[in-house]
């Protein structure tokens, strides 16, 4: 297990928490909690060691178009980058919704 | 046009909760955004989850009050570990005292479990024997109801656990068994069970051979709404508490009747066991014993049982593995019980002192016994469990006909007993592993062991635990130096606060009479403790080792209780 950390700069809020995945074969939970500051903070801890790089430029690319203001926390088991986008995506979608479901 | 089915199958742990509260009632307690993840696996290099794989929920079912509780399958395995273990134990818990206040809390478990997660091993296999007594609590108050969707299914102690609801729905995709069949071809051989054979593991375990010969109460497809009906009605029905796990005589009769020489297919016993078998019917001759040359094996259980009654062979019964004697202690009745090897035996899978099937049932119908005879009575006699068990029966046949009942009965009929105020103490003496402690001697008020290497506290054989979990078993024991719970020896086990007390310089294997007098005394002190404290396990949390070796579980409840209403 690894433990990765990254930062960027954000401009937009985004108005709740989201909840998405979970930690399974292939995938991965995405905790994402709304920040006051202008900035992401990204946790990741994940099962596949040496993929540093790879998060990088991922999460790069995710933030250069989405550039919210959130503490977000990966728990990852080997999802692959597509997996990873298609979370980021989906938990992004649940935060920036107004409607909340019971 | 027939509509398609809206599958409780495909949805996750949190969905399926949502699924069987009412509309717009669902309050998940303890929810991810509370980081309870379990502390003991990022130590061990796995990724933990923040909710640790279970979903409390509260909410109405049907206008009332009620808890769901959901493990989520994907995580792990669905594998009960300390904190995933304490939300369910620990929301079972606040149900039992809502109930006992007169306020109606109706309970719905939501299994996908592949029993004990073997990288907390003891904490899993603790936390299910809480799960189990406060079932057996709750059921008297509420009818508690167990839905086995599928996916996973249900497995290891939590299929023991699903042995005991009041009602038990499955799909035609969930899978119930006690030892799953890559554990049954480890520990017993393929040709035992070639656990690539897909056909026979659903034909033998699957949905429908359990509800056709009545291991379960209700079939119902892969359908939300159909399922959410099926949980209703069960509690509409008030069921009378004829519990399955308590019918002793009937499934000691129905087992009596089977010859264990002779193959025997899921469809056989489907016109065996199935509707068209009326209950009761069952031919109750008493097959004769094959009196084999094979000799007696000596093991610990025997010895100290002699040691502690001074019988050796009681020969009370059918099943001469399971040895029960009373026995004066300190001017009061005590009955022993011991498992020990019989090479005899008729099931050839639980000659080595395993709990097999007619050893679970035989435990209930002694424990049950003493439960009747002193139902008058003031003082309630003390039951002691003497445990030497190596392990469950691992077998075909014994998953076939059930071996997770006939261990839930056992668990039964020992928390039946403690919550009618006998005191039941387990005495551990050799070794306690996995299935077959906690049908003999988890459900204890009290845990004496001996400070012995030959005492071992685990929940699966080292090779079967590597296997499943896909480690050497060199890695296996370097992580149980990090994680004391998933240690084999009884000093690390102690360490989590349950035993009640380690005694040193006992002769394990030969004891003399001091030894023997140092014992008794320990029992009759267990015994006076038990009779003034609380009837339920909840001393386990309470002894000064569980304030660091059950933080978590402690932690879990506190939090817990705080959120419930």
């Amino acid at each position: 297990m690894e433990t990765l950390t990254f930062k960027f700069n954000a401009t937009k809020s985004v108005p709740k928490h989201a909840y998405v995945g979970v930690v399974a074969s292939g995938d991965l939970e995405i905790l994402l909690e709304p920040s006051k500051e202008e900035k992401a903070y990204v946790v990741v801890r994940t099962a596949s060691d040496g993929f540093g790089e790879t998060w990088k430029n991922l999460l790069d690319r995710f933030f250069a178009v989405h550039d919210i203001a959130a503490n977000i926390e990966i728990n990852d088991f080997g999802a692959t980058p597509g997996m990873v986008s298609m979370r980021l995506l989906q938990a992004l979608e649940v935060c920036s919704s107004e409607k909340t479901e019971r | 046009m027939k509509k398609l089915n809206d599958s409780l199958v495909e949805l996750n742990a949190r969905e399926r909760a949502k699924a069987m509260l009412d509309k717009g009632t669902f309050r998940e307690l303890l929810g991810p955004f509370e980081r309870l993840e379990s502390p003991h696996l990022s130590q061990q290099g796995i990724v933990p989850q923040s909710d640790d794989g279970v979903v409390v929920a509260r909410g109405l079912i049907d206008g009332e009050s009620a808890v769901v509780i959901a493990i989520e399958g994907a995580f792990q395995g669905g594998g009960i570990g300390e904190v995933s273990g304490s939300k369910i134990a620990g929301a079972l818990e606040l149900a039992i005292r809502d109930n006992e206040k007169g306020m109606r809390t109706r309970a719905v478990v939501v299994l996908d479990s592949g029993g004990v997660r073997l990288q907390e091993a003891n904490y899993g296999l603790l936390s299910i024997s809480e799960i189990q007594s406060a079932i057996v609590a709750l059921r008297k108050l509420v009818p508690v109801v167990g839905v086995i969707p599928g996916k996973i299914g249900c497995f290891g102690g939590m299929s023991m656990t699903a042995g005991l609801f009041s009602t038990l729905i499955m799909t035609p995709e969930g899978r119930l068994t006690l030892n799953g069949p890559e554990v049954i071809e480890q520990e017993a051989g393929i040709a035992e069970w070639d656990s690539t054979d897909r056909g026979l593991i659903w034909n033998t375990i699957g949905g429908i051979q359990r509800q056709a010969t009545g291991l379960v109460d209700i079939l119902v497809e892969d359908d939300v709404a159909a399922i959410k009906e099926a949980v209703q009605a069960a509690f509409r029905s008030e069921k009378s508490n004829e519990f399955r796990s308590s019918q002793v005589d009937f499934y000691l009769s129905r087992l009596t009747a089977i010859d264990p020489t002779k193959t025997l297919t899921p469809l056989e016993l489907r016109k065996m066991w199935g509707a068209e078998a009326s209950m009761g019917s069952v031919e109750n001759t008493v097959k004769e014993h094959i009196e084999n040359d094979a000799e007696e094996v000596i093991s610990r259980g025997k010895i100290w049982f002699k040691a502690l009654t001074g019988i050796s062979n009681p020969e009370n019964g059918n099943v001469p593995a399971v040895l029960c004697a009373d026995h004066e202690l300190d001017g009061e009745l005590v009955r022993y019980i011991a498992v020990v090897p019989n090479p005899n035996s008729r099931f050839p899978r639980a000659r080595h002192g395993e709990v097999g099937l007619e050893e679970g049932w035989s435990i209930a119908k002694y424990v049950r016994e003493a439960i009747e005879e002193d139902a008058n009575k003031e003082k309630r006699r003390a039951i002691v469990a003497v445990v030497d068990v190596p392990s469950q029966a691992y077998g075909y046949k014994e998953e076939l006909l059930g071996i997770f009942l006939s261990c839930a009965a056992s668990v039964d009929a020992y928390a039946t007993a403690r919550y009618a105020g006998h005191p039941v103490i387990a005495l551990l003496v050799g070794q306690a592993i996995s299935g077959a402690f906690l049908a003999h001697g988890y459900q204890a008020n009290r845990i004496i062991a001996f400070d012995d290497p030959g005492v071992l506290v685990h929940a699966m054989s080292k090779q079967s635990a590597a296997r499943i979990t896909k480690r050497s078993v060199e890695e296996l024991e370097s992580a149980s130096q990090k994680v004391p719970s998933i240690a084999y020896d009884i000093r690390s086990y102690s360490t989590l606060g349950a035993v009640h007390e380690l005694m040193t310089g006992i002769h394990a294997d030969e004891p003399g009479k001091e030894d023997v007098d140092q014992v008794l005394n320990s029992l009759a002190a267990a015994i006076k403790i038990a009779r003034k404290s609380p009837k339920d396990l909840s001393n386990r949390l309470t002894s000064n080792n569980a304030a660091t070796g059950r933080a978590a579980s402690i932690k879990v409840r506190e939090r817990l209780a705080k959120v419930w209403n």
